[in-house]
């Protein structure tokens, strides 16, 4: 005999059937019957919901492998579309903060355009296969250096590589800029170990980046269609970086004033003659960086102060005979006068009391 | 009797019922597709296990993670069996394992205790 889940209870209802049988008193008899066919009726009942909630529980597990699997997809997936974004976009996408509508706004952006020099030149000798080798590989190594110091990387023209900070995740418009150089530099730095490292394999003509970096307002955010966007900016200020990185030397870093104001503490730099732009009417300042020494231990000799109604900027290096003794005097004179200043009595500002003469000497 | 061994599945749990040392285990998950099958034997083997048994100490452990219905009914009819074995002057222990944190879990055997009387009923929490 086969097991029943119920099988219990048929032998409780069977042992029910064998006792009215025994019953000689008709009413008592109707009385035990009726008790006896609830008891059925409650056993089927229990049978039936047993069934149903086996039926529903097993449904549930398959939709719960079935979620299970579609999330696993959509993991695999999700993962493999990170490739293809910036990370800063990505996130801002999968934590639900990111508007799809065409909808640009105006920010202050740092931007960064770099490209190898004479690239089609340099490689038309190569393979296919070995430049899509070294490609990746300086594409690679540029893109950890650009996401390690927060940059966001827009788009990969071919050797080109276009990225700006400021959007959209910003830490200040100063320390933006500051950001970018600094990655700039340790861009160079790697690509000058790259560059060794294809010439070992026999590369004859390694890859010389350029740099050109700008700070301005872009307009930033959804651009083409409603049903195909590039999160991308655009504006003077992007066509500015683009045009610095044509006008820098190999292996150079080449910003625009805007930039250079915001980071000239960092490291030295050599104002260039104002260039032509193609398509920017007035002429633009140049700078380079003379010494791709940040962090570098030059950085040493440089001190900076900027705060509320103080900004100071040293270079020790230059502190020597008669600019050294007149940069200590303009500087005594100056914290002479800010020993004696005044407090305000309600709050008020000070009458300015450092002497023009002075600051003139200190800058 | 020889004692009764079955690995877990995906659908069935483990199955460890040592006869000779009066000891029973089932642990995991349990939803089987055909639950008369997979229990019946087991249950008949039990029933008829406890039936001859007098003075002896049992333990039977239920480890389990998560079953349906049907198995719920299967476990009630255990309880009922080992119950039936502690009236009869055994000494049966229960313990109930539970996840710490699987409230439903251990909630599903204090209320599967509350009809007995002379086994022991012991929950027993472990970590995850």
């Amino acid at each position: 005999m086969s097991f029943d889940v119920f099988q219990r209870e048929e032998a409780v209802i069977a042992q029910g059937r064998a006792l009215l049988a025994a019953i000689a008193d008709p009413a008592t008899a109707a009385q035990y019957e009726e008790l006896l066919k609830a008891y059925e009726k409650l056993s089927r009942t229990t049978r039936r919901l047993i069934k149903l909630s086996d039926r529903n529980e097993e449904q549930l597990n398959q939709l719960a492998r079935t979620l299970n699997e579609k999330n696993a997809t959509l993991e695999t997936l999700s993962d493999k579309l990170s490739k293809y974004l910036s990370p800063q976009i990505y996130r801002s996408i999968f934590l639900g903060q990111h508007d799809d509508s065409l909808i640009t706004r105006r920010k202050k952006l740092t931007v960064l355009f770099s490209d190898i020099k004479d690239f089609t030149e340099t490689t038309e000798d190569l393979e296919p296969e070995d430049l899509a080798y070294h490609i990746n590989t300086y594409l690679t190594e540029m893109s950890r250096i650009a996401l390690a110091h927060g940059a966001t990387i827009d788009k990969f023209i071919g050797d080109a590589i276009m990225m700006f900070f400021g959007d959209p995740e910003s830490r200040g418009v100063k320390e933006d800029a500051a950001a970018c150089l600094a990655m700039a530099i340790e861009m160079q730095h790697s690509a000058r170990e790259l560059r060794a490292r294809m010439a070992a394999s026999g590369f004859e003509r390694p890859f010389q980046m350029r740099i050109g970096i700008n700070t301005g307002y872009c307009n930033v955010g959804n651009f083409g269609s409603a049903d195909r966007m590039d999160y991308t900016i655009i504006g003077s200020a992007v066509n500015l970086a683009a045009r610095l990185q044509t006008h820098c030397d190999p292996d150079g870093i080449l910003v625009s004033y805007e930039t250079y104001v915001l980071v000239r503490e960092m490291v030295d730099f050599e104002e260039r003659k104002p260039v032509d732009l193609k398509g920017i009417r007035r002429k633009i300042k140049t700078f380079a960086v003379r010494s791709l020494n940040e962090p570098g231990p030059n950085a040493a000799h440089r001190l900076h102060c900027d705060q509320e109604g103080l900004k100071l900027s040293v270079d020790l290096a230059k502190m020597v005979g008669s600019a050294r003794a007149e940069a200590l005097h303009s500087l005594e004179g100056i914290v002479s006068r800010l020993r004696d200043l005044p407090e305000p009595a309600s709050g008020g500002n000070a009458e300015p009391a450092v002497a023009n003469s002075a600051m003139a000497s200190a800058n | 009797m020889d004692p009764i061994t079955i690995a877990k599945t995906a659908r069935t749990p483990r199955v460890d019922f040592d006869f000779a040392k009066n000891q029973f285990v089932i642990a995991g998950e349990s939803y089987p597709e055909d639950v008369s099958a997979f229990y019946g034997p087991l249950l008949q083997g039990i029933s008829n296990f406890l039936d001859d048994l007098s003075n002896a100490e049992v333990s039977f452990r239920f480890e389990l993670i998560y079953f349906n219905s049907s198995t719920a009914k299967i476990v009630m009819e255990l309880f009922e069996a080992l119950e039936e074995a502690a009236v009869s002057g055994n000494q049966v222990v229960i313990t109930w394992v539970h996840e710490a944190g699987d409230d439903n879990i251990k909630e599903l055997g204090e209320e599967f205790a509350e009809e007995l009387n002379e086994a022991k009923f012991i929950l027993e929490e472990i970590a995850i």
